[in-house]
């Protein structure tokens, strides 16, 4: 190879920085306080096996709103129907209401047809774990042919679903704790909500959501799981909230890097 | 006073402060972003256990980790056809505010494209992780003459993919609107 193919060679190979998916990143400081966390767990010996594969945790557009955004199979930041978010958020209230799996069969089934965890067509009622209203807005937790999954819908826009555990006897959790399985937030503007979902142990009579705006909300807890969704960014920033935890002995409150 | 026990614990989060954003990257660059954090963990949990049989220069053993973690991810989560090398979406401002170029950068998809993921793994290691070819053959798990010679290898078939057509009939540039995702979902 004579010296001009050489500087060609390295050329090239420079120029392919413009490709880099990663050109520019910078973790965020979420991401850096999660990870701190979990290598002080790491450390104290709290954590003694390779994680486990989770599903990915992040929304999905699923029903009408992925139709909407063109990509049957992608993955795609929910892109919310026009409205749909912001008529959630008009509705929504502190205290939800709980709903038994034969009152959500309905959205049960269009989560259990989307492309989130494995596909089921037909979930039946004992299927779905947790369920609760809050205004026009249903969160459900389902499971579904091998997963359990969390869906968001309003009306018949069923808009965004989210992978959250392999199916099977749920992880013991020691009497009077709580787990954060995920926690994050998605739309803009009006329509940005947050939610949050966790695993609970025995003996554990409710959870609440304060967040630093001094907002506080009931989550819903059931089957061992709690959940909880809200207006506002709060669920994509690090530790602008508080989990507290009601026992028959008291109370606890966690700061959500502090839970496991 | 701080036992040996706790020079250690500091030696390793002194590694994480040193490595987390590189590796956070490397790995954003293969899966996509919602699945690299658990990768990562799985690869921090891995270099505390064997933190004695650590390199001095631990960067490309944790990227070897994290590629064996990945791979082993592959087979059992996805059933995708093979781990690569993402590519970063083209946006419009990007395609609009400087036509040539965007142009040069079309290219570079197309020919980039063209390769195998073999190729392109070799090169993205270099290219995009800025790894020397003594590092990345730590993380290939080969020698680095091996790696070397892989390497040139890719860089021809790269130079020919970039290469005009001799019978003037090449296609006009067109602006790719790559969705990157949609080859990490069901495949």
């Amino acid at each position: 190879m004579d010296a001009s193919m050489k500087d060609l060679d390295m050329k090239n190979l420079e120029s392919l920085a413009v490709l880099d998916p990663a050109r520019g990143r910078e973790p965020t400081d979420m991401e850096w306080t999660r990870s701190r966390a979990f290598v002080d767990r790491v450390i104290a010996g709290e954590v003694t096996r390779r994680a486990a594969h989770r599903p990915v945790r992040r929304w999905l557009a699923v029903g009408a709103a992925a139709v909407a955004a063109g990509a049957v199979g992608a993955v795609a930041v929910p892109a919310l129907l026009p409205g749909t978010a912001e008529r959630a958020v008009a509705s929504w209230t502190a205290v939800p209401s709980s709903r038994t799996g034969e009152q959500v069969l309905p959205q049960a089934r269009a989560c259990a047809a989307s492309d989130v965890g494995a596909r089921s067509s037909s979930p039946h009622p004992d299927d779905v774990l947790l369920a609760e209203q809050r205004g026009v807005a249903t969160l459900l937790i389902v499971r579904k042919a091998g997963t359990v999954v969390e869906c968001l819908s309003v009306g018949d826009d069923q808009f965004a679903a989210m992978g959250l555990l392999d199916d099977g006897p749920l992880p013991a959790q020691p009497a009077g704790t709580v787990t954060l399985e995920t926690m994050s937030s998605l739309g803009s503007g009006e329509g940005m909500m947050s939610n949050i979902v966790g695993l609970v142990g025995p003996g554990v009579t409710g959870v609440e959501i304060r967040l630093d705006n001094g907002r506080v909300m009931q989550a819903s807890v059931e089957a061992g799981w709690w959940a909880a969704w809200w207006p506002g960014p709060e669920g994509g920033e690090v530790d602008r909230l508080t989990v507290i935890v009601h026992t028959a002995d008291g109370m606890t409150s966690h700061r959500p890097s502090e839970l496991p | 006073m701080r036992g040996p026990g706790g020079a250690r614990e500091e030696r390793f989060r002194s590694l994480h402060r040193d490595t987390y954003a590189d590796l956070l990257r490397f790995v954003e660059r293969r899966v996509p972003p919602g699945e690299a954090e658990d990768v990562v963990s799985t690869v921090y949990l891995t270099a505390w256990r064997r933190f004695d049989d650590l390199p001095d220069d631990a960067r490309p053993w944790l990227f070897a980790v994290a590629r064996n973690t990945m791979a082993n991810q592959t087979r059992s989560w996805l059933r995708r056809r093979a781990l690569d090398v993402r590519l970063e979406s083209l946006g419009a401002s990007e395609r609009g505010d400087d036509a040539a170029g965007a142009a040069v950068r079309i290219d570079l998809e197309r020919a980039w494209r063209a390769l195998s993921a073999a190729d392109r793994e070799v090169l993205a290691l270099v290219a995009f992780d800025g790894l020397t070819a003594e590092q990345a053959a730590t993380v290939l798990g080969c020698r680095r003459s091996t790696f070397a010679m892989r390497l040139g290898r890719a860089r021809r078939r790269l130079r020919s993919a970039l290469e005009p057509p001799e019978s003037g009939t090449r296609p006009l540039s067109r602006p790719y609107s790559l969705k990157e995702q949609q080859s990490w979902t069901q495949a």
